[in-house]
């Protein structure tokens, strides 16, 4: 991942953006919502991921195709019939409607793309760490077993081929089925051994003995309160302008665009402005130099 | 069942309703959110429960443990497309400690290995899914582990229920995250169409879990066990619903 | 006043015939350095673990025992975590958390410590142990080395009064282990805590104790300074002096007078002026004869490259070397150079993309597979509890093989007969050895490979191995080993490699090989080489110390 401005933010302040611009994402047809959502989370995307990140925007571009074409399908509703299938009629207004949700998954699942990128594992533990300790502690302990188990599988898997014992790959289903199966076996028994130390460990160190706080790593300062407000106050704008339903079927009605439009760009190009603001500082400070 | 729980239950029932009536309010297209929402309110009581008990470290452990294994188990089976032997796993741990062990490792594995694969719009509806699978065996199966005294039937039931299982129930639920993330209407017709498409992928789901069913629940009921009397784990914790 | 007082404790795990620890009093006073040893299974860590309540085990127990003269169960769960740290074998199983900085705060989040204690104590800890460049990691990125000192620093960071350790560095490379070593003495003169340990290799720390405690089946059997430790079990003839440090061993195997060397200096010192003056009668050990052109090599790699992924640096940069048949040839060499890749790549787990790999003279692309494991190759790994997937030995060496008398033959051999319907996972780290390898040897192999067989054994376990070893060799067995441990392949190796770099640098015979090595090599060439050639094991100084004295007498 490239260094990002935005992620240097508090955990807090990460979160709130992807719960609102999925949120609204989710939620508003509205074309011109759809669009802006669209935009913003390829180019923000393109940010963290560079170049790798064209391998899922371009694997959306057909999903996005078969979203739009199938809807008509199943929403036969609409004025303008452009054709039957089985006598039933495909609309244009469907047809709209498929491009609208097409539209709205793609910012879906860049978002969520952006998301995983921003909002590492740490960064979540650190932000429900207080409110839900004993399964921010699980969570925790879990994201440290599953590489160490992936190690472990590949160990047993190469000590097992060594003596003979391995599935090739040109064996027979059966035979590779149990030899996972063995695989797995030998492994959960290696880490329930391993989870007595692992637990012994925890008590030695005072597990149990007093109510759990949490170390937080992250902290609250005043440029986290300053992004905060003004994303909570970009976001009310948008509930509160309104404006934003969209009908397709069976009369395409689309409201007219209001203020609450400005607010919504303005609040999902946050990050980007962000990233690239500090981007442009850093270029100038070193051609100073 | 402990006072805090059935509190917690009673919260969460007010809970949805509400959530499905503002959902109707929504301008737009409602479904998703709504039914993401519900979705996490349903896992919140379990969640309370646990976080209410303050589970100790042997507790903790095995079921992280288990987790762990249920979320790498897939990269045993490298040269087998689509065998996906996690859900199995969970209804293992599920049998072994009780259906709110097995729901949370559920949930806890598909958390969990998200973050190593991506996390998405189907996370929550994964994490209920594999949670109720972990859960359903749990109940169905914990406190009739006397059915070992008949191994071959006990294992042709845990293999039937397996397949069944994701087939029925796991399945269909990650079907319906589908259903709400690309339906532009709520019609049966749409929702029969994305179950159906996704049948062929359930069945070859089902065959991988019940296969582990069949393969791995004695071992691994042998090895939990083997366990608590080796170390005396999970006594305390083993009822906890 | 003591920190511990231990007095007349007896204790037996629940079913167990015999008392684990029988009648131990031992006192440990604020500040001390005290070193507990003796062979596996001799009670050292069920007494460490009668220290601190919680991980006190079940089973019928009487005696009593005080920390800071009060009685330990009386002494609160929370005093006990906070003032008794315990650091443990494995560094891995210990690792709660997934991040640096969360371990190291994980004991301060139990005891409920607000943020701000929280952060002035992880950052004091992390800069005390040179954390501060990885503290933002991910654990699983660590070496095992960081790992153990992450788990020392996360225990130190509650400000504990006693730090308890047991066995730390088994599972270490020597490097690391006397770094962590290094860092223990250093908090015990720096900062006045306490330290209770065992330990295999004592090398690294007899000389620094203040005392040293020898357990020998639940009972201490002695107790006293290092240096009179050494005399007493000397005197004794206890089995636990072959454990000693070289210049201990060397002294009283030669039977020489006056104070006994506990270092390496101390121990050359000692030689110097010994032989002061003096023309020496025999300077070299009798000689081996020297390496001869390999014929028929039941092994022979020639120029191996290989890389593990397509963009990342090579790790075999060209490795040539021959094995004669029938020979025992150990690789050594530095952690992450690649020894164990090369293994890996002899029997074609990892695929090499250029050069060629015979064994047997016959290519090893040339045997199909399933032909290459059966009467030809095996490899032992280095944890060999990765060969085990049963329930019980017997069961594993089922796996491998039906024939009932083929098993019991690879069971006598391997000393686990006894052991057949144990659990492997019940078994200690010698014993697992052991069932691993009968499980590889059933394989039936020829040429056998093995990766770091003696991490982790004891020098009992040790001397065990090496026997069985010199019986699959006398069965005409070809062995290929690589190691860290120096001192048990100028022992037992015909021919040494040196591993650096991606590539076999030198073969010779372990006398010359060590005797040319200046840094690497064995304690007993470091002490000896002032006045001896190429005396690379305590025998070997022993004799010639022995047959120098006659000479000049």
């Amino acid at each position: 991942m490239k260094r990002d401005a935005f992620s240097q933010y508090h955990p807090a302040v990460n979160f709130v953006f992807f719960v609102g611009a999925i949120g609204f994402g989710v939620v508003i047809q509205h074309p011109a919502y759809a669009a802006a959502g669209c935009v913003s989370a390829a180019l923000y995307y393109l940010l963290l991921r560079g170049r790798s990140a064209w391998k899922l925007i371009l694997s959306m571009l057909p999903l996005a195709a078969l979203l739009t074409l199938i809807n008509p399908l199943f929403n036969t509703s609409g004025e303008h019939i452009l054709f039957r299938v089985f006598g039933r009629p495909y609309t244009l207004e469907a047809l709209y409607y498929g491009m609208a949700i097409a539209a709205i998954f793609v910012v879906m699942m860049l978002w969520f793309g952006c998301y995983n990128a921003v909002l590492t594992s740490d960064k979540f533990t650190g932000l429900f760490g207080n409110l839900i300790p004993a399964l921010s502690l699980l969570l925790v302990m879990v994201l440290r077993m599953i590489p160490n188990f992936f190690r472990k599988m590949k160990q047993i898997i190469g000590a097992r081929r060594s003596i003979g014992k391995g599935a090739e790959k040109s064996g027979s289903t059966k035979e590779k089925i149990g030899q996972g199966m063995t695989v797995l076996s030998a492994l959960t028994d290696w880490a329930l051994e391993g989870s007595v130390v692992t637990a012994d460990s925890m008590r030695a160190r005072g597990y149990g003995t007093a109510r759990r706080t949490s170390f937080q790593i992250y902290r609250m300062t005043l440029r986290d309160w300053v992004l905060l407000a003004l994303m909570v106050f970009l976001a009310a704008g948008v509930i509160v302008a309104g404006g934003v339903r969209a009908e397709f079927t069976p009369i395409l009605s689309i409201a007219p665009l209001t203020w609450g439009f400005a607010a919504y760009c303005v609040f999902l190009s946050i990050p980007t402005a962000l990233h690239i603001k500090e981007a442009l500082q850093w270029r100038i400070s070193i051609s100073k130099i | 069942m402990k006072r805090s729980t059935v509190s917690s239950i009673l919260t969460v029932l007010l809970l949805i309703p509400a959530t499905l009536y503002l959902g109707t309010k929504l301008p737009g297209r409602w479904y998703y959110l709504t039914s993401t929402l519900i979705i996490i309110e349903t896992m919140i009581p379990f969640f309370l429960a646990f976080e209410k008990r303050r589970p100790q470290a042997r507790e903790l452990v095995t079921i992280a443990v288990m987790a762990a294994i249920a979320a790498v188990s897939r990269a045993a089976f490298a040269f087998i497309p689509n065998f996906k032997p996690i859900v199995g796993i969970i209804m293992i741990t599920g049998i072994a400690f009780g259906a709110e062990a097995g729901f949370l490792t559920g949930t806890v594995a598909a958390f969990a290995s998200n973050f190593f694969f991506g996390q998405g719009p189907y996370t929550p509806w994964q994490m209920m899914a594999y949670g109720f699978g972990g859960f359903l065996a749990g109940l169905l199966f914990h406190k009739k582990r006397k059915l070992h005294q008949k191994p071959v039937l006990y294992l042709a039931v845990l293999t039937a229920f397996g397949f069944v299982g994701i087939v029925a129930v796991v399945g269909p639920l990650l079907d319906c995250c589908t259903i709400f993330t690309t339906g532009t209407q709520l019609t049966w017709a749409y929702a029969l169409a994305c179950f159906a498409s996704g049948f062929p992928i359930n069945v070859t789901h089902g065959i991988a879990c019940g296969l582990t069913m069949l393969l791995l629940s004695k071992p691994l009921l042998d090895k939990l066990d083997r366990l608590k009397t080796k170390y005396g784990m999970m006594e305390a914790g083993t009822d906890g619903l | 006043m003591a920190h511990f007082h231990i007095q007349n404790l007896s204790f037996s795990y629940p079913n167990a015939k015999k008392e684990s620890l029988s009648g131990v009093t031992l006192s440990v006073e604020k500040g001390e350095y005290v070193v507990l040893c003796g062979k596996s299974g001799s009670g050292k860590t069920t007494l460490l673990r009668h220290l601190k309540s919680v991980l006190t085990p079940h089973g019928k127990r009487s005696g009593q025992i005080l920390f800071c003269g009060v009685p330990i169960d009386e002494v609160s769960k929370q005093d006990q975590a906070s003032k008794i740290g315990f650091v443990m074998q494995n560094p891995d199983d210990q690792i709660v958390t997934d991040k640096v900085w969360h371990e190291l705060a994980f004991g301060l989040e139990s005891l409920g410590c607000d943020q701000k204690t929280m952060r002035l104590r992880v950052a004091e800890m992390a800069s005390y142990f040179g954390i501060q460049g990885w503290f933002h990691r991910n654990v699983a990125e660590l070496s095992g080395g960081q790992k153990q000192l992450l788990n020392l620093a996360s225990i130190m960071a509650m400000q504990p009064e006693v730090l308890i350790l047991d066995e730390p560095t088994s599972q270490l490379d020597p490097i690391a282990a006397s770094d962590f070593l290094n860092t223990v003495r250093k908090i015990n003169l720096e900062l006045g805590t306490t330290i209770l340990i065992t330990e295999h290799r004592l090398e690294d720390i007899y000389h620094a104790a203040d005392r040293v405690v020898v357990m020998d089946g639940g009972k201490i059997i002695a107790n006293d300074t290092p240096r009179r430790v050494g005399e007493q079990l000397y005197a004794q003839n206890n089995e636990m002096f072959a454990a000693l440090p070289t210049p201990v061993r060397v002294f009283y195997g030669a039977k020489a007078e006056g104070d006994c060397p506990l270092t390496v200096r101390e121990g050359r010192n000692w030689l110097s002026k010994t032989f002061e003056n003096r023309t020496l009668a025999a300077v070299e050990p009798d000689s081996e004869p020297a390496m001869e052109e390999v014929r028929n090599p039941a092994l022979k790699v020639k120029e191996a490259w290989f890389r593990y992924e397509k963009d990342s640096p090579d790790v075999l940069r060209g490795v040539s070397f021959e094995v004669p048949a029938g020979s025992l040839f150990a690789v050594v060499g530095g952690n992450g150079a690649g020894k164990s890749t090369a293994l890996k790549a002899v029997c074609g787990i990892c695929k090499i993309y250029r050069g060629r790999v015979e064994i047997f003279g016959k290519d090893l692309k040339k045997y199909r597979s399933g032909e290459l494991f059966q009467n030809c190759l095996a490899m032992l790994p280095q944890d060999p509890k990765s060969l085990f997937v049963k329930k019980t030995v017997r069961e594993e060496l089922a796996e491998m093989c039906r024939e009932e008398d083929k098993i019991a033959q690879a069971a006598a051999l391997c000393e686990i007969e006894s052991l057949m319907d144990a659990h492997p996972y019940d078994l200690s780290g010698g014993e697992q050895q052991r069932a691993a390898l009968a499980k590889v040897l059933l394989t039936q192999p020829r040429l056998l490979l093995l990766d770091e067989p003696t991490k982790g054994l004891d020098s009992f376990f040790k001397q065990k191995f090496a026997q069985i070893l010199r019986k699959l060799r006398q069965q005409g067995m070809t062995i290929v080993m690589v190691s860290h441990d120096v001192e048990f392949c100028a022992e037992h190796a015909d021919l040494v490699s040196m591993f650096f770099d991606g590539q076999i640098l030198t073969t010779d015979t372990p006398h010359r090989f060590f005797g040319q090595n200046s840094f690497y090599t064995t304690a007993a060439n470091r002490m000896s080489r002032c006045v001896f050639r190429n005396a690379v094991t305590a025998g070997d100084v022993v004799a010639l110390y022995q047959k120098n004295r006659e000479g000049s007498t």
